[in-house]
This record gives C-alpha cells, sequence and structure tokens, in this order.
C-alpha cells in the first residue's frame, strides 16, 4: 500500500510534492499503523478514501495550477451565500457549448450517413459539401452570440462597479 | 437592536466556511498541532462523521497557508515530516467571524422556530 501511495503522490504537482509529500507519507504511516487494528471492512475504507482523496487533490492542484490560486480545495462553502446578481452566466455558456458540440456531431452523422448511400444520380453533389457550407455559419454564429453577450456582461459590470445604480436608488428615495 | 452585525461579513469573502475546513482551524485553534493530530481531532469533533483523507487535509492546509489563515510552527523535537501548523491573527479573526455568523443564524432559527410553536 505504501508503494501505491507513493506512486499516487507522484500525481501531484512538483512544487507541492516537495512542500507536502514527507509530511503526507508521515501521516499516512500513523495512519496504516492506527487501522491496522482495525476490522478489514474499516481499512478497506480507509485505504480507498486515501486513494480517491490523492486523486482528487491531485486534480485540484493541477486545476489550480491550470486557472489560478483561487481554484482548487474551496474554503468557503456553498450553503447560504449570498450571490451576487452580475455574474458571467456559466450555465449559459456550458449549455450553448454543448449545442454546438451536438450540432457538430449531427453534422457529423450526416456526413457519414450521406457517404455510405450508394451515388446512383450523377447530377447530386455528396452531402458532405453540405456541411462544410453549415459548419463556419453556424461556428460564427455562436461567436457572435458569446461576443454580444460578454460585452453586456461587461457593461452591467462596469455600471455596477461604477454604482450608478446606488445613485438611482438614491433619487428614488428622495422622491 | 441587530442581532448581528452583517457588516463585519465583508472583511472576508470567504465566508460561510466550508464544514472540513472549520473543523480544521477549531483544532488549531487551541494548539498547534501537526497532520495526523488533526485528522485525528476532526474526526473526534464531529463524533465520526468527517473523516479526512491526506489529500483533502493537505489541500486545506496548502490554501490556508497561502491565505495567511495558518503557517507553519516549528517544534523543538519535531521529527521529519511531522510539521506542527497553527493559527495566524487573520486566520483567528475569520475563524471568529464564522462562529459569529452561526450564532447568529442558530439564534435566529430558534426564534423562529419558536414563534412558529406558539
Amino acid at each position: 500500500m505504501l508503494a501505491i501511495y507513493r506512486q499516487l503522490l507522484r500525481l501531484y504537482p512538483p512544487a507541492y510534492r516537495q512542500q507536502f509529500a514527507d509530511e503526507m507519507l508521515a501521516v499516512f504511516l500513523d495512519i496504516r499503523a492506527d487501522i491496522a487494528k482495525k476490522r478489514f471492512f474499516a481499512q478497506t475504507v480507509c485505504v480507498v478514501r486515501e486513494i480517491l482523496g490523492l486523486i482528487g487533490g491531485a486534480c485540484g492542484e493541477h486545476l489550480r495550477c491550470f486557472l489560478g490560486p483561487d481554484s482548487g480545495f474551496p474554503l468557503r462553502g456553498r450553503s447560504f451565500v449570498m450571490r451576487n446578481g452580475f455574474r458571467f452566466p456559466n450555465t449559459t455558456a456550458v449549455l450553448m457549448v454543448l449545442i454546438l458540440c451536438g450540432v457538430a456531431v449531427a453534422i457529423k452523422k450526416g456526413e457519414e450517413i450521406a457517404m455510405s448511400l450508394p451515388h446512383v444520380n450523377p447530377g447530386v453533389e455528396p452531402i458532405h459539401l453540405v456541411h462544410s457550407a453549415l459548419l463556419p455559419p453556424v461556428v460564427l454564429l455562436l461567436i457572435v452570440f458569446y461576443a454580444a453577450g460578454l460585452v453586456g456582461w461587461t457593461i452591467l459590470f462596469a455600471l455596477r462597479r461604477s454604482g450608478v445604480h446606488r445613485l438611482a436608488q438614491l433619487s428614488g428615495e428622495q422622491k | 437592536m441587530a442581532l448581528y452585525d452583517m457588516s463585519r461579513t465583508a472583511m472576508t469573502s470567504d465566508l460561510p466556511l466550508t464544514e472540513p475546513v472549520l473543523l480544521i482551524l477549531l483544532s488549531l485553534a487551541g494548539q498547534p498541532q501537526h497532520g495526523y493530530s488533526i485528522l485525528k481531532d476532526v474526526e473526534r469533533m464531529s463524533n465520526g462523521r468527517v473523516v479526512l483523507s491526506t489529500g483533502t487535509l493537505y489541500g486545506a492546509i496548502r490554501r490556508l497557508l497561502d491565505d495567511d489563515w495558518i503557517e507553519r510552527f516549528d517544534e523543538e523535537d519535531a521529527s521529519r515530516g511531522r510539521q506542527a501548523y497553527r493559527l495566524t491573527q487573520q486566520g483567528r479573526r475569520n475563524l471568529q467571524l464564522e462562529i459569529d455568523r452561526m450564532k447568529h443564524i442558530t439564534r435566529l432559527a430558534s426564534l423562529r422556530v419558536a414563534l412558529k410553536e406558539r
């Protein structure tokens, strides 16, 4: 198990390993000594927890290296959080990407079906030409939507930061 | 009279804390501890409900060190791999804010439930 643990530690980024690997190994040795007296089931649960913890932790650390210091292990919980109304529309962005993927897959499937069909009529062009004609406008349309959404969100965010909405509230109260 | 000074929460954007982080900070609130002691203390405080893996524990420790909520504490008899940690002033202040926030919520909940039962 110790060998597996050492191998899993290698999944972490080098800087993290240099800082914490010895400590983590020492703690794991303590845990191993502790669970040696326990039943087989408890030992298995502990081992699985450690493996999943290491894999999850390594993914979190790589994510942090990739996305920045605020990602990775969260300090803040999700419960009872008052959310700011001006946030980037993550859900919409994910949905749009999914739709784009769906369109691309559908076009690919259509192309495959078209290629498999016998072309008895020599005057008709194969369908894959339609693919090349259809995909760029769809991608362009999505890019335009993204850009428009981003510009709109930036304007709203800038207005929010400037405090214009507070002036509007003040003038409403004065009336 | 306000039950809770909401403006104080503006001091940190990291509240409310996740349960593992809260328990780790509580574990360090009394005295400096090293990794294994923190794990056992968290398990004991939560009556065995929260059992951290080393991966989760050191993910939290790394983040808390980066955010200057905890710091390394050099013990005289520390062996290799047994690094102790303790709360910083900022960590203690944030822990107190979280405790105040939870007190406010429990007090409010008790009042509301009592009103409903009448």
